[in-house]
């Protein structure tokens, strides 16, 4: 059965299994005893039901309730199936943004690093780009989030050079929540300095950014010539995009570079890339990396999927054979899209920001 | 501006004309009925346009006087994006709930702002200087008037479509200008901007910038100089920052010293009060009498209880009318803020409920025991005063923080006084309503004062 169960878990990222298998081997693979990580093990006590008896399909996965807040306080080695052994490939420990309290954090192994960067790599050449041997700017969070440590893998992968700049999201975002917005724009506009340098003096063949930075960038009339310039691809993501911008880009700012969002989440240790071959007046459709990341887009209030075409919040669940969490409620409104083919559970549009969420205010900052 | 499924559509206008946006809000008329859907930008799309202007070079000046005027014509009395004045002015007057008459009366009034404008601004002009640097006067040396700016932004409020005769100035004087409507009026500068466009300004030269608020303070960034309209928290909020002009409430007063005979002012008193649906900043907040208020109070409160509750398109309405629940949310703060003191009229509400999910604001008429209580500062957007004894002892400072003030007196050291408080912007002598307002005089200053400045010249 083990056997089995790992075999499903371990298949190269281009490869689908049956989701029905796939849940089963995980839930067997998290939950076992000999295997799953001293978190989960001791989380299952307190379910009202059996993972490895109960959950059995996709659906089954709204069983488990929303675990994300614990992750602000767990030890992170707890994290760790323990079927990785005692010396476990860890990529690293990497931090939600904070927007919301203290940080969440999760422990990323090599297995499924791995696996990301190649389907990640996958999902841009399907745009069309070839990203052999292009240099990379890169102004999004460094730090203790994810996104920029695996743009530096994934320029590095492909025989690319990655230049990067500091950027820590939370303290923008501190400033704006205590009206300083002077502070915070000076903050900005420093980034937008960093990035210029690059722009100006290196190779610049890929440009990745959050939409806010994007933004400011596009306001130096120097830094859009620079870019139409050099730049083939402009990856953005990390936080909204609304669909008025981006037909502005792709129409009109940068309508020679390739415009790709991505659209992901620390907490599900990835995301999902704009579905390829969109015209500029349709919506920006995501399509996450099925089977191991999976969303839904449910009626805030009851829960309950809402039909297709219609908006609700987003429900990402991460199940690898590195990490479970299943029913994470992302702070984002989108409209329901029909799967991929072959793709378990939904695909969303137009991602917005909810307005609230927890109780404290969302603020929309750099990040 | 067309029309699909029965709602018009209000474009942006932006330096490359019409945007028609993916994010657009709908307007409702005060019944709750929607009327239009307005496109509204991304900061993106602000940037660039505010961008656009900045690199676009003026009309030369005569061309924009003479654009200015023909835009003023079609504005109030021809047909813009196939809308007649007629419709146009029916619209505004369901979606702002002001008085069919009053919006009539401001389009005439906008109109004749834009054909005066230069004349109008001439008046700002410091006598020393001149307008041009090859003036004649320049070769002797002589200040010459400049832009201190190229671009001035504007967020317009949605009170009284009147207010958009004001930026008509900027446009004359060589700014190129960016609105920013507010969600209660984008009818008023929609059309003018569309007038604007059809009488020769290009489109990167006046935009119409809808946005959100956490997009406005970009129309803001992008201009050299801008103009807010807004209560207390907008004066703070740009009250030390240079390139903003912010347009703070008016509390606008009328003071009747011992010897005068308020019977012989009682219409301009209640005209004042009760004109441009009380909406105006111009309208007046207190009145202050020296002597015994109640007679007075009681003599308004009887000519004001006698307006019906109309909807605001009819011919004969002279109330503001809003949605019914904004009227109840309004009620409820004025019986909070008039508690303690004598109603004359309005004490028990003053929702006029229309029966269509709106309501006509019945006028209010409360009585202070002394000049300077808190109510004589409390300003809404309808047809309510608040009349309050006036005492030599309390001298001018209950009438402090005042933008027009209506003296009825023969005092002329209180005048001199009056003329010379920094905080009272107008003083009006005599029978004078506190919205009489004219081309070439100041409303809040010269606008001009903050657009223009002077520069030394001196030639071979």
């Amino acid at each position: 059965m083990l056997q089995h169960a790992k075999s499903a878990l371990e298949l190269p990222y281009d490869v689908r299994p049956d989701p029905d298998e796939f849940i089963r081997a995980a839930m067997d693979w998290h939950f076992s005893s000999e295997t799953g990580s001293p978190f989960w093990l001791q989380r299952a006590e307190s379910l009202e039901f059996d993972p490895r008896a109960d959950v059995r399909s996709f659906s089954d996965l709204r069983l488990f309730p929303n675990v994300a807040d614990e992750l602000r306080d767990v030890r992170a080695e707890d994290l760790i199936p323990k079927g990785y052994g005692a010396r476990p490939e860890v990529v690293g420990v990497f931090e939600s943004g904070g927007t919301t309290g203290p940080p969440k954090r999760i422990v990323m192994l090599r297995e499924w690093w791995e696996r990301m960067l190649a389907w990640q790599t996958a999902g841009l050449e399907a745009h069309g780009l070839t990203l052999t041997n292009r240099n990379w700017l890169v102004l999004t969070p460094s730090g203790p989030h994810m996104v920029g440590e695996m743009v530096r893998r994934q320029a590095a992968a492909l025989g690319g050079l990655n230049f990067a700049i500091d950027m820590d999201p939370r303290w923008v975002k501190k400033l704006i929540a205590a009206r300083r917005a002077d502070e915070a724009d000076a903050y900005a506009e420093h980034l937008i300095d960093q990035a210029a340098f690059g722009l100006q003096t290196q190779d610049i063949g890929v440009l990745m950014a959050t939409p806010p930075l994007l933004e400011r960038l596009a306001r130096r009339d120097d830094l859009v010539e620079l870019v139409r310039r050099k730049v083939e691809a402009i990856q953005w993501g990390g936080a909204h995009m609304d669909a008025d911008s981006r037909h502005l880009y792709r129409t009109e700012v940068f309508p020679g570079s390739e415009l790709v969002g991505q659209y992901g989440s620390t907490m599900i240790l990835g995301g999902a890339t704009e579905r390829p071959g969109l015209s500029d007046d349709d919506p920006c459709i995501f399509d996450p990396f099925s089977p191991y990341i999976t969303f839904r887009v449910v009626d805030p209030g009851t829960g309950h999927p809402v039909p297709y075409g219609e908006r609700g919040q987003v429900v990402m669940n991460h199940v690898s054979k590195s990490f479970l969490l299943p029913g994470n409620l992302e702070r984002d409104m989108a409209t329901r899209v029909e799967p991929a083919e072959g793709q378990v559970g939904d695909s969303v549009a137009d991602v917005t920001p909810v307005p609230r969420f927890g109780g404290e205010d969302v603020i929309e900052g750099v990040y | 501006m067309g029309a699909t499924a029965g709602l018009i559509e209000l474009d942006a206008l932006g330096p490359g004309g019409g945007y028609h946006a993916h994010d657009r809000l709908t307007i409702t008329d005060v019944a709750g009925n929607p009327v239009a859907e307005l496109s509204m930008v991304p900061r993106l799309f602000v940037t660039r346009a505010m961008a656009a202007l900045h690199k676009a070079d003026p009309l030369p000046l005569d061309e924009r006087v003479a654009a200015l005027a023909h835009a003023g014509e079609l504005y109030s009395s021809g047909t813009v994006d196939g809308m007649s004045a007629d419709d146009h002015q029916h619209i505004v007057s369901r979606v702002t709930g002001l008085p069919i008459s009053v919006v009539r009366s401001a389009a005439a009034a906008i109109a004749e702002s834009a054909v005066e404008a230069y004349h109008s601004v001439q008046h700002a002009r410091p006598a020393g200087d001149v307008n041009d640097w090859r003036d004649p006067l320049t070769r002797t040396g002589r200040g010459v008037w400049t832009r201190r700016g190229d671009v001035f932004g504007v967020h317009a409020p949605g009170n009284h479509p009147g207010v958009h005769g004001l930026w008509l100035e900027a446009l004359t004087l060589g700014y190129r200008v960016a609105v920013r409507p507010s969600r209660r009026d984008p009818f008023t500068p929609h059309r003018l901007i569309s007038a604007l466009r059809s009488a020769g300004f290009g489109d990167d030269q006046v935009a119409l910038l809808p946005t959100g608020y956490d997009t406005a303070d970009e129309i803001i960034r992008g201009a050299d100089l801008a103009m807010a309209y807004g209560g207390e928290d907008v004066m703070r909020k740009y009250a030390a920052v240079s390139k903003m002009l912010p347009q703070g409430p008016g509390r606008s007063k009328i003071l009747l010293t011992a010897g005068e005979d308020w019977r012989d002012h009682l219409d301009m008193i209640v005209d004042s009060i009760s004109n441009e649906g009380g909406r105006a900043c111009v309208n007046t907040t207190a009145v202050l009498v020296e002597g015994d208020p109640a007679p007075l109070a009681e003599a308004i409160a009887e000519r004001l209880a006698a307006i019906p509750s109309l909807p605001p398109e009819d011919e004969n309405a002279v109330l503001p009318v809003v949605p019914l629940a904004e009227a109840q949310k309004l009620e409820q703060h004025l019986l909070a803020r008039a508690a303690g003191t004598i109603p004359w009229l309005g004490g028990d509400g003053i929702v006029g409920d229309l029966g269509d999910g709106s309501a006509a604001l019945r006028p209010a008429v409360h009585q202070l025991d002394r000049p300077d209580a808190p109510q004589a500062g409390v300003e809404l957007a309808f047809p309510c005063a608040w009349v309050a004894p006036w005492t030599r002892e309390a001298g001018i400072e209950p009438l402090k923080d005042t933008l027009v003030l209506t003296a009825v007196s023969h005092d002329e050291q209180l005048l001199d006084e009056l003329l010379a408080e920094p905080t009272i912007s107008n003083v009006y002598v005599g029978d004078h309503p506190t919205y009489w307002m004219a081309p070439g005089v100041p409303h809040d200053g010269y606008l001009a004062d903050f657009l223009m400045r002077t520069k030394a010249v001196i030639r071979d």
